[in-house]
């Protein structure tokens, strides 16, 4: 290859004096196209994340129905913390968080059975990584018909003797939120599964077999060693299910609830949705969408912290 | 098993044998558990398939199929046309990302400027952008010019959203390359931005398809984007379904039928390229 060809040429370097020379030049040119190939990505992220996010903290701090602006500053915040509908929604955002533990702790156990090399554990962690590739539409259609009144779920329940538990879950306020999360739930289980496998697979074996020696539990081993060596890990997967939560359910809602019954399943991102473009209200739908950014912040800021307090640096 | 052998035996040599057989019996739970966790995974695609070869009635009645499913989502959903239009957004977007990406990336990793390292952090803290908080002034920007009644809108809204994460990654491979490489390859006269396209770019293949597997799933997948951004006839095949199933009630089979073609792409994609998935995610660790 061309590349190994030109390692040596290096050596045989110029005279120091033209080389310092060609380096100042060279330098400058570095510069020069270090910022020119730069200059794209640049101008996307300001022009089409920057600008915009900006111009959304205006519109938050003005009523706007698409004619007709009308600027009245920051008490808009305020406006909102007097809403009903602003703590409705957002409890909605924290029962979902109600959620995280089991779409973190399901995937750690099914991680530690995967992490057991037992015959076929390649195709099952396919298998379970698959909806990782399925838009949450589709999901959301499947998941529409297991909860149904005649749905799978209520099927089951009756078949093992629990009739009297059949629900239409999609028709009350809590049981929907409830079945949102499931579908949540199931469809996170092959992503979190994987960030736990990579976990598992840097974790120094000599360790666990010492525990072994040591007499410990296959249990004990699992919860003293294996699952401490595995914070990052377990950090790195909160933040993308917390992020999933908030901002990836648009589809999901959509599909399933429509962000009903009532407010039952609108989520903040569901309702910028609503309030912006079903309801023409750009102010409020600007307000509920830095809400949630500043959410998003927090915790993208509290995982950095982490990170960093652990290793000394982050990048 | 290996039968016991005659001779006296010191204990610890006695356990292995009954150890080995503990060990097979937990691998057959293990084996067992992780069956049963495949079974709530695919069943949902069972469920697609088997019910989207149904007419309404055989549906609800859970027995009996035919290809009215079939018939009824074409009648409905122009799929052929929406099939393409997935494929024109993904490509356009994926091409665009994967330009600014790599450029980007390499610039960041091996020619540092002086605050460069402040630009790649305020590209990367983009991440913590939501869609959602940006979608309205998204909107208004984009209608100012007239770009919603075009593939191009959508196309600019996944650009930004792919933009920041891409460049994080070809920027944490590109500094996996020896800096002395990129430097000979200058000093043999190469100039920077040919040393980028003739040396690094050729290296970074595996990133380009990481990135590429990436984001062709999520935009194939996405909705929120393409409802708002993309005009009925510009319409993704995810987006139309979405849409058929909140309009005119449809059948529950075309539904399913609609479902199953429009994952299809995505899975295939999913299935070739596993591995490069499976990568992006975990090199967003930062590790």
């Amino acid at each position: 290859m061309s590349l190994t060809e030109a390692e040596p040429s290096r050596a045989a370097a110029p005279p120091a004096g033209r080389r310092g020379a060609g380096r100042s030049r060279l330098a400058r040119r570095r510069r020069r196209a270090g910022i020119f190939l730069s200059l794209p990505a640049v101008a996307v992220v300001i022009a089409l994340l920057g600008v915009p996010i900006a111009q959304a903290i205006y519109y938050s701090m003005t009523t706007w129905n698409g004619l007709t602006a009308t600027w009245i500053g920051p008490s808009a915040y305020t406006g909102a913390l007097h809403d009903p509908i602003f703590w409705r929604v957002l409890e909605n955002n924290g029962l979902l968080l109600l959620a995280i533990p089991f779409a973190i702790g399901i995937p750690l156990g099914v991680a530690a059975l995967l992490n057991e090399h037992v015959r076929g554990w390649r195709f099952f962690r396919s298998v379970y990584f698959l909806p990782t590739a399925v838009s949450w539409v589709v999901i959301g259609m499947v998941a529409l018909q297991f909860f149904a009144l005649d749905g799978l779920m209520n099927k089951m329940l009756a078949d093992i003797g629990l009739g009297s538990f059949q629900a239409d879950m999609l028709a009350g306020q809590r049981s929907a939120l409830v079945a949102l999360a499931i579908t949540f739930i199931w469809s996170m289980l092959g992503t979190n599964t994987i960030i736990f496998l990579t976990g598992m697979a840097t974790l120094d074996p000599t360790l666990i077999e010492a525990a072994r020696v040591d007499g410990l539990a296959r249990r004990q081993i699992f919860f003293r060693v294996t699952l401490p060596l595995l914070k990052r890990f377990v950090q790195f997967s909160f933040v993308i299910t917390m992020i999933s939560a908030f901002s990836a359910l648009f589809s999901l809602i959509f599909v399933m609830t429509g962000g009903g019954p009532g407010l039952g399943t609108t989520t903040l991102e569901f309702f910028v949705y609503q309030s912006g473009f079903a309801q023409g209200q750009f102010g409020t739908g600007a307000l509920y969408g830095i809400v949630l950014f500043v959410i998003m912040i927090v915790v993208g800021l509290v995982q950095l912290r982490l990170i960093r307090s652990e290793d000394g640096e982050g990048w | 098993m290996a039968s016991a052998p005659a001779t006296p035996l010191a204990p610890a040599d006695l356990r292995r044998p009954r150890g080995r057989a503990r060990k097979r019996l937990l691998n057959g739970w293990v084996f067992l558990l992780m069956a049963a966790v495949a079974v709530v995974m695919l069943y949902p695609f069972y469920f697609l398939l088997d019910n989207a070869f149904r007419t309404q009635a055989q549906f609800d009645q859970h027995s009996g199929h035919s290809l009215a499913g079939w018939t009824q989502l074409f009648h409905d959903l122009p799929v052929g046309s929406e099939l393409l239009n997935s494929m024109i957004v993904c490509a356009a977007s994926i091409a665009i990302i994967l330009l600014v990406s790599t450029t980007a990336g390499f610039a960041f990793a091996k020619l540092r400027y002086r605050g460069s390292g402040m630009v790649f952090l305020l590209v990367v803290a983009a991440l913590m952008v939501p869609l959602q908080s940006i979608i309205i002034p998204e909107y208004v920007n984009l209608a100012k010019y007239s770009l919603i009644n075009s593939y191009f809108g959508a196309v600019l809204v996944y650009v930004a959203l792919g933009t920041p994460f891409a460049t994080f990654l070809m920027a944490t491979y590109y500094r996996g390359i020896s800096d002395e490489l990129i430097e000979a390859a200058v000093m043999d006269g190469l100039g920077y931005e040919r040393t980028f396209l003739q040396i690094a770019l050729p290296l970074s293949l595996p990133a380009i398809a990481t990135v590429t597997v990436l984001q062709f799933i999520q935009i194939w997948d996405d909705l929120l984007v393409g409802l708002l951004f993309l005009q009925p006839g510009q319409r993704t095949i995810t987006v139309g379904l979405a849409a058929l199933s909140a309009g005119r009630t449809t059948s529950i089979p075309a539904l399913m039928a609609g479902s199953f073609i429009s994952a299809v792409p995505a899975i295939v994609v999913y299935l070739i390229f596993q591995r490069h998935l499976i990568r992006g995610l975990t090199l967003g660790m930062g590790k």
